[in-house]
């Protein structure tokens, strides 16, 4: 071998050793190589021809001539992706593919589908939050088989849209004054706290109705007088997490709309209460100053109509300083673009911001006067993308070998802060910020530790996560049929707005009812999923109740008929009393006219009679119409509490107090059978137990459920004599099962519920069939029947498997992004520090927030694409 | 100012729908939507002793609805159909055009009829324009509210009530004084806005150029419209309305309300756009109308019987006069063989169904025009109950050309709430 052949010789060697090496190693996030003939067809050829060529065509599905990803198979692909990688193909009772060659595959069809997708929507599935579960649970928290390279994680360089309800609480803090939390009334709305839906769910931003101190007209007259702006973020209203920062962008509608609501905020930042009125009498504490050049005529539902205290409680900021001097000075303008400039994007703006920003608002004063010029040029500031997209770009630093850069100062500042709060640093994380302690991961622990232990800063969105993993904050979104609710036994002819009006209250109770056990901070979920508590708001003895059966309804009936004739005997005697008292003070003074004592009592007894008649009138009223004999009422006693509520938007409604009660024995077990998680997953005639299945599926048990074929007609049989479990026989054709197997028999177990939520045991004039199982659920131990909900739950809570799917979705929320393979360590970390701690939510966050995932942001990524 | 603007628009010819008129090839189509609040009793409009579905050609309309007397060729009245699904007592909100269940405070739960037509009709460049009547004093502190078009769930569509705004936004470049002030500066600040939009796009990773991109060009297209509308400005001066007195110092709240209708015709007379949402009280329970001599405002309105009522009488007339003043200036634009009034649908009801506290089991609608042959007109027709207002929305879908046999309805819904499927055969040719 002379040494040309010798030095070939290595290098093809070296080549074939390259190969070898590539083959038997897999590294998550790095593209696969290899075409479709290359790569792609070998792998149906082996796992998917038996059952899917030409003469099989299983479910009739041919796979031979498939062929390369293109436009037109591009949904066979997507199905083909989401059965290997959920690993339901090839199916359990065929040879099983190694791991490697299943995520390998599973790659390149993402790949493929970006490639071929680009230009025509392109492909995202795989980012989507109900997608997350399509990395194997027990690759995240097991052992990786060999070959499996994991390389340091890092989240995506990105900006990140702020949600409707951020911006709306952000917007919130330049004109109302919120009130400081008050450890002695916790659960109140507080600043920090996000601002909540009005009484029919709507997110709107209210200007001084803080100051209301008279109205004309009644309830609705009142919510039309205010003045108040809906947001005008576009939002994805449906289950799960709701906010990935590849969800969302501002059109041109949404930025116009925010253009002008800028303008009405920042007239009352500058004058209150006096940009709102018709008359500057409208401002005044004594009403009847008013009165005196109040308009004549019905004025109820206008702005006139409203009177406001003359105590200023709005925060008073460099705009109204601006405002109430005469002419404009530089200075003034650059303090108040300072000021506003940070209040809407939640950092000082840089000098060239500044001057850019200032000179938008000199070139609109010299156009139109200071007047008007001021707001509208200032009004730009509220569209500066910092103010609606929060950027994580890590564009200063140098990246390490990954080529990952960690977040500093700003960005890691205000990433952490958004973590936790919708409303701006608090003084000390700013400090930190600016005098450059926010760049390492102990400068992060330091502070989220502080502020996760200060009750004074507000989280609203460690609540917001709670919101989107369980749910249960959907209830009076979901609109019922009035017939189907009237025989829930929820109302009693009241029509289905106070359902609605209820299911909103429901939603504060239960956020008031996780924070008490976050309060706690132990066995967080599983408390969660198990607490016997409840936080009932009045109507809640219905909602936690027990519905009637027809025997127990005639039983009911029959009580209260006797209970109102034993009330009306007791109301009749006490009238009948009165009456014969009169009498003698009658003949008394009939017998002595001139004694002004018995002229004097008689009057009185007259009165007292007149004023009793009349109450048990009233009460006779009220028992004849009231009284839900459809149920047994749950029992509401306990320690008063408070929820978070708007302010009066509308009637009677937007009430605070609450009470801290105890479920009715055996009918109830943990969030998941409140009402409020019930309906939230329910329609408008039934339960769905479909819905509810999907989410223990998902959720609880990390398992994933491909996207519903566009064949699958998916209705049940209109049959109101058959219950859901009997409808629900059309989910168990072959075709159907193949998916519905892994939902169904969650979700029935729910059926000892009806769909307002109250417990039942018999449907139909029967009992109720409630029966269920779990099955394949990866951790054998919980597999098998359960007779209901509660069973199930039960066995539920005490899986750690649960546990670990419980940090999977926390990941999802605080990172933005669904795991790979190398976030492994991190949700393991996670896991432990929640579990070594005894359950600790906030041992978890804080595992979290100082992880990799959070803190590295990968960046000068080329496009894969291209290669 | 410019709520409503598509991102479509910026590539949408100049005035498809006159070019197409011009060409006679196609005719372009525009529908209006005039929603009075407190209910539509059909009472006020339907001729006495007309019972059943038949010809109007003999009939006399009713004193509130006299002024469409020369324009019952064009009219259709329905009754029957029903809205037990959208909640209307006091006001179904973005549930009367959306068919599906609003009151007050409950968010748009998908599109509204008005904006998915807008979508589906040829682009114009403002594909649809939503103006709101209400009380003076509402009109000035709320220049703009959300109450009856939304654009899909929880995104709701403004309306204008000012006039000076809608005036500045749709004719700025043409305007003097001080509108036209405003309309510079703001031009100005837009073009720097949009600038500085670009500049904090630049160093953006690559896949988040492309979103971010989408905020830039929403910019893009804002400022484009307006070059447009400036560069056709010999074309709109025609159909501008002239600025009087009654914009800046209105008298009455209906000064207000005849403008803000002058500039939705102006709009479609242009071809500015092609969808025109009125919301005559704004899509709430009060409302003015001081100036044709109601001196009740309010709610207390909708507690009063609208049949034989003097108030409701004059507020109906007023509607009328409205309505034959959107046929009367459609009919002097000519458009292929015929007018543009050939090729429009106005659909008259309220978003109160027939009355304030109504179960929604009828909504009675007017409708004024044939959408080019496609609907019966000159007749009253008397339907059973049973189809919701979601199958006429469907019905204007189909004669606009989209294959749907629902609007916002599911199947599970139609089973419960429509006895049919697809459009209303009794009001199409």
């Amino acid at each position: 071998m002379n040494r040309l052949t010798l030095a070939l010789a290595v290098a093809v060697f070296a080549w074939l050793g390259t190969v070898t090496q590539a083959a038997d190693t897999y590294t998550p996030g790095k593209p696969v190589r290899g075409g479709f003939k290359a790569f792609a067809h070998g792998f149906l050829e082996n796992n998917c021809f038996d059952c899917h060529d030409a003469d099989a065509a299983k479910g009739d599905l041919n796979l031979d001539k498939l062929g390369p990803v293109d436009e037109t198979n591009a949904a066979v692909w997507k199905s083909i992706w989401a059965q290997v990688t959920l690993q339901e193909m090839p199916p359990k009772k065929k040879s099983q593919v190694e791991i490697i060659d299943r995520l390998r595959f599973s790659d390149w069809i993402v790949t493929e589908l970006q490639r071929v997708m680009k230009d025509k929507g392109g492909f995202q599935a795989h980012l989507d939050p109900n997608k997350g579960n399509f990395v194997a649970h027990d690759l995240l928290f097991g052992s990786l088989p060999k070959g499996v390279r994991l390389v340091p994680t890092a989240s995506p360089a990105r900006i990140w849209r702020v949600t409707p309800q951020e911006h709306i609480t952000r917007l919130n803090e330049l004109i109302n004054t919120e009130p400081a939390f008050d450890p002695a009334k916790p659960g109140l709305r507080t600043r920090g706290d996000m601002v909540p839906t009005n009484h029919g769910g709507e997110l709107k931003l209210y200007f001084g109705t803080d100051r209301i101190i008279r109205w004309e007209g009644g309830t609705v007259a009142y919510a039309t007088a205010v003045k108040s702006v809906p947001g005008v973020l576009s939002s994805k209203r449906k289950h799960g997490l709701e906010n990935y920062p590849d969800f969302y962008t501002v059109n041109s509608s949404e930025a116009t709309q925010i253009l002008d609501k800028a303008e009405d905020i920042l007239r009352y930042m500058a004058y209150g209460p006096m940009s709102l009125v018709g008359f500057p009498e409208q401002i005044t504490d004594d009403p009847k100053t008013y009165d005196k050049i109040k308009p004549k005529g019905d004025i109820r539902g206008t702005p006139i109509a409203i009177v406001y205290n003359t105590k200023i409680v709005r925060p008073l900021t460099p705009i109204h300083d601006l405002m109430k001097e005469e002419g404009v000075t530089d200075e003034r303008l650059r303090q108040t673009v300072d000021f506003l400039f940070e209040a809407v994007t939640f950092r000082p703006p840089t000098q060239k911001e500044a001057a850019d920003y200032l000179q938008i608002v000199k070139d609109s004063i010299a156009k139109v006067g200071k007047e008007n010029g001021v707001f509208m040029g200032l009004s730009a500031i509220f569209l500066d993308r910092d103010a609606l997209f929060r950027p994580e770009l890590a564009a200063s630093g140098k990246p390490d070998a990954y080529g990952r850069v960690m977040l500093q100062d700003w960005e890691l500042g205000l990433a952490l802060n958004h973590a936790l709060s919708y409303i701006q640093p608090d003084p000390q994380l700013r400090k930190a910020i600016v005098e450059g302690h926010m760049r390492t991961r102990e400068d992060v622990r330091r502070e989220v530790t502080r502020m996760l232990t200060n009750d004074n800063i507000r989280k609203p969105r460690v609540l917001q996560f709670f919101r989107d993993y369980f749910d249960y904050d959907l209830g009076g979104y979901i609109c019922k049929d009035a017939k189907a609710l009237a025989s829930s036994g929820a109302i009693t002819g009241r029509g289905p707005t106070q359902h609605y009006r209820s299911m909103f209250d429901a939603t504060a109770s239960t956020d008031r009812l996780i924070e008490l056990i976050l309060e706690k901070d132990k066995d967080v979920l599983k408390e969660l999923l198990t607490t016997q508590q409840f936080v009932a708001e009045n109507n809640d003895g219905t909602y936690f109740g027990r519905k009637n059966s027809p025997e127990e309804r005639a039983l009911a009936i029959a009580a209260k008929k006797i209970a109102d004739e034993t009330q009306d005997k007791k109301e009749a005697a006490e009238v009948e009393a009165l009456e014969e008292a009169l009498s003698e003070l009658e003949a008394k003074v009939k017998a002595d006219p001139k004694n002004k004592d018995f002229r004097k009592s008689l009057d009185q007894k007259k009165k007292t009679l007149a004023a009793t008649k009349k109450r048990f009138a009233n009460a006779k009223k009220r028992r004849r119409g009231g009284g839900n004999v459809n149920v047994t009422q749950a029992n509401i006693s306990g320690s008063k509490i408070y929820a978070r509520v708007s302010r009066r938007t509308f009637g009677r409604t937007n009430r605070p107090d609450r009470t801290l009660a105890v479920v009715p024995e055996g009918q109830r077990l943990g969030l998941l059978t409140h009402p409020s998680w019930l309906v939230s997953h329910s329609d408008a005639m039934d339960n769905h137990a479909i819905l509810r299945g999907r989410w223990i599926r998902e959720r609880l048990l990390g398992g994933g459920i491909p996207d519903v074929p566009i064949t699958v007609d998916a209705m049940l049989p209109d049959e109101p004599k058959n219950t859901l479990r009997e409808r629900m026989r059309v989910t168990r054709e072959t075709y159907c099962w193949t998916c519905h197997k892994k939902m169904d028999p969650l979700g029935l177990p729910f059926e000892i519920y009806n769909h307002a939520g109250l417990f039942r045991a018999t449907e139909l004039n029967k009992p109720v069939d409630a029966s269920g199982e779990i099955t394949d659920s990866g951790d054998p131990a919980l597999d098998g029947p359960v007779e209901n909900a509660l069973e199930m739950i039960e066995k539920l809570a005490a899986s750690e498997r649960v546990e670990q799917v419980f940090v999977r979705h926390a990941f999802r929320f605080w990172m933005g992004r669904n795991e790979t393979l190398n976030d492994g360590p991190v949700l393991q970390a996670a896991h432990k520090a929640y579990r070594d701690n005894d359950g600790s939510m906030k041992e978890l966050l804080t595992s979290l927030l100082t992880s990799d995932s959070f803190l590295y942001r990968k960046v000068g990524q080329s496009d894969p694409l291209k290669k | 100012m410019l709520q409503g603007m598509a991102a479509a628009a910026v590539t949408a010819p100049l005035f498809p729908g006159l070019s197409q008129a011009a060409s006679n090839k196609s005719k372009p189509k525009r529908i209006v939507f005039f929603l009075q609040n407190q209910g539509f009793d059909p009472a006020t409009a339907i001729p006495s002793g007309m019972k059943s579905s038949g010809s109007l050609a003999k009939a006399k309309l009713p004193e509130p609805i006299e002024a469409l007397e020369p324009y019952k060729e064009r009219l259709h009245i329905i009754n029957g159909l029903h809205g037990t699904h959208t909640s209307p007592s006091h006001s179904a909100f973005f549930g009367a055009l959306g068919g599906y269940r609003g009151s007050d405070g409950v968010p748009p739960s998908g599109p509204t009829i008005d904006y998915t037509l807008s979508k589906v009709l040829p682009e114009t460049l403002l594909p649809h324009l939503c103006i709101g009547m209400d009380s003076l004093e509402n009109m000035k502190a709320k220049p703009t509210v959300a109450n009856l078009s939304a654009s899909g769930a929880g995104q709701p569509i403004f309306m204008h009530s000012n006039p000076n705004f809608l005036y500045q936004m749709l004719y700025g470049g043409i305007s003097q004084g001080t509108i036209r002030k405003r309309h510079e500066a703001q031009s100005s600040m837009f073009d720097r806005i949009e600038q500085l939009a670009a500049v904090k796009g630049g160093s953006l990773p690559l896949a988040e150029k492309q979103r971010y991109g989408q905020y830039v060009q929403g910019f893009n297209d804002i400022n484009g419209l307006r070059e447009r509308l400036g560069k056709v400005s010999s074309h709109l001066r025609r159909f501008a309305p002239e600025v009087d007195g009654g914009y800046a110092n209105p008298k009455f709240e209906t000064d207000w309300h005849d403008r803000l209708l002058d500039l939705g015709i102006s709009a479609l007379k242009s071809g500015i756009t092609s969808v025109l949402t009125i919301g005559s009280g704004r899509g709430e329970i009060f409302g003015s109308w001081k100036g044709v001599g109601v001196e009740q405002q309010g709610h207390n309105l909708g507690h009063m019987k609208q049949p034989n009522n003097p108030i409701w009488i004059k507020i109906r007339q007023y509607n009328s006069r409205m309505l034959a003043k959107l046929v009367q200036e459609l009919e002097s634009v000519p458009e292929g063989s015929g007018t543009m009034m050939d090729n429009t649908l106005i659909v008259y009801t309220s978003n109160n169904a027939d009355y304030q506290h109504t179960s929604g089991k009828n909504w009675p609608v007017m409708l004024l025009g044939n959408y080019d042959g496609a609907f019966k007109t000159g007749c009253f027709t008397q339907l059973d109950g049973k189809r919701p207002i979601n199958a006429l929305y469907t019905s204007i879908l189909r004669a606009s050309g989209v294959e749907v046999d629902r609007y916002n309805m599911s199947e599970q819904m139609a089973a419960k709430f429509d006895s049919g499927t697809g459009p209303i055969k009794e009001i199409l040719i």
